[in-house]
């Protein structure tokens, strides 16, 4: 029988209804930010890359509004990354502990990414 | 079709490009010898050729995201609208390419 509980039921082949609903909507809101953070990011590389010398691209990062601003683009960014390659493992590695595998891998690189993000610059922000 | 493709293949590519923002902060709070070797890399031809191909692939996969948003406001979705629509996303990534490096770069 085809109900809500067997389409919302992650073990059913029907799917995870609301992880899916979820996904939808996290990545069309995320992906809306990424807009504005991509601007940001291109400013930031332009600024990193014409910067003098490396005190100069430390004082950069070390300015406040650019420091949250890059630790809230990679969470932000982590999101959407995330939604992405899991909908790319959906459709090439759809089944058993391999899928399992894949999408922990995908939740591994992406939170490394998100920790050497926001630790470096922590680090940078406090102690230069 | 094929820009179907090259969304998902951008969208792997800026995945992993996510790790060359990581190296330069890393290198940043690091420091040192380090972090001049880093700003070194992103300074030589090869930096450069990277972060010229990752200015392309951003705004390309953000373009392309812009176009599922009108998708999923129901427009442009006949055959001769998702025509149009891909070859404006084409045409306005690499003008916008261009335009980022001839502003910041080339003629700064």
């Amino acid at each position: 029988m085809i109900d809500k509980a067997a389409i919302a039921n992650p073990k059913t082949h029907y799917g995870n209804g609301r992880a899916a609903t979820r996904g939808f909507i996290q990545q069309r809101v995320t992906g809306a930010l990424n807009i504005v953070f991509a601007l940001f990011m291109i400013w930031f590389v332009v600024a990193m890359a014409g910067a003098a010398d490396a005190a100069a691209r430390i004082a950069l990062i070390r300015n406040p509004i650019v420091a949250i601003g890059l630790i809230l683009l990679i969470v932000n960014v982590a999101i959407h990354m995330r939604i992405g390659m899991h909908d790319v493992i959906e459709d090439y590695i759809n089944k058993g502990p391999r899928n399992t595998l894949a999408n922990t891998a995908n939740l591994a690189f992406v939170a490394l990414v998100v920790l050497l993000v926001v630790g470096s610059v922590l680090k940078v922000l406090f102690w230069g | 079709m094929t820009m179907s493709i090259v969304h998902r293949a951008t969208g792997i590519a800026l995945y992993g490009g996510t790790l060359l923002l990581a190296l330069w902060l890393v290198g940043a709070a690091i420091g040192g010898a380090f972090f001049d070797g880093v700003n070194w890399l992103f300074g030589s031809w090869f930096g450069q050729l990277v972060l010229f191909g990752y200015t392309w692939v951003l705004l390309h996969h953000m373009l392309g995201g812009i176009r599922h948003f009108v998708w999923d406001s129901i427009r442009a979705m006949d055959p001769a609208g998702r025509e149009t629509i891909v070859r404006i996303q084409l045409a306005a990534s690499i003008l916008l390419t261009l335009l980022v490096w001839a502003i910041f770069v080339w003629f700064k």
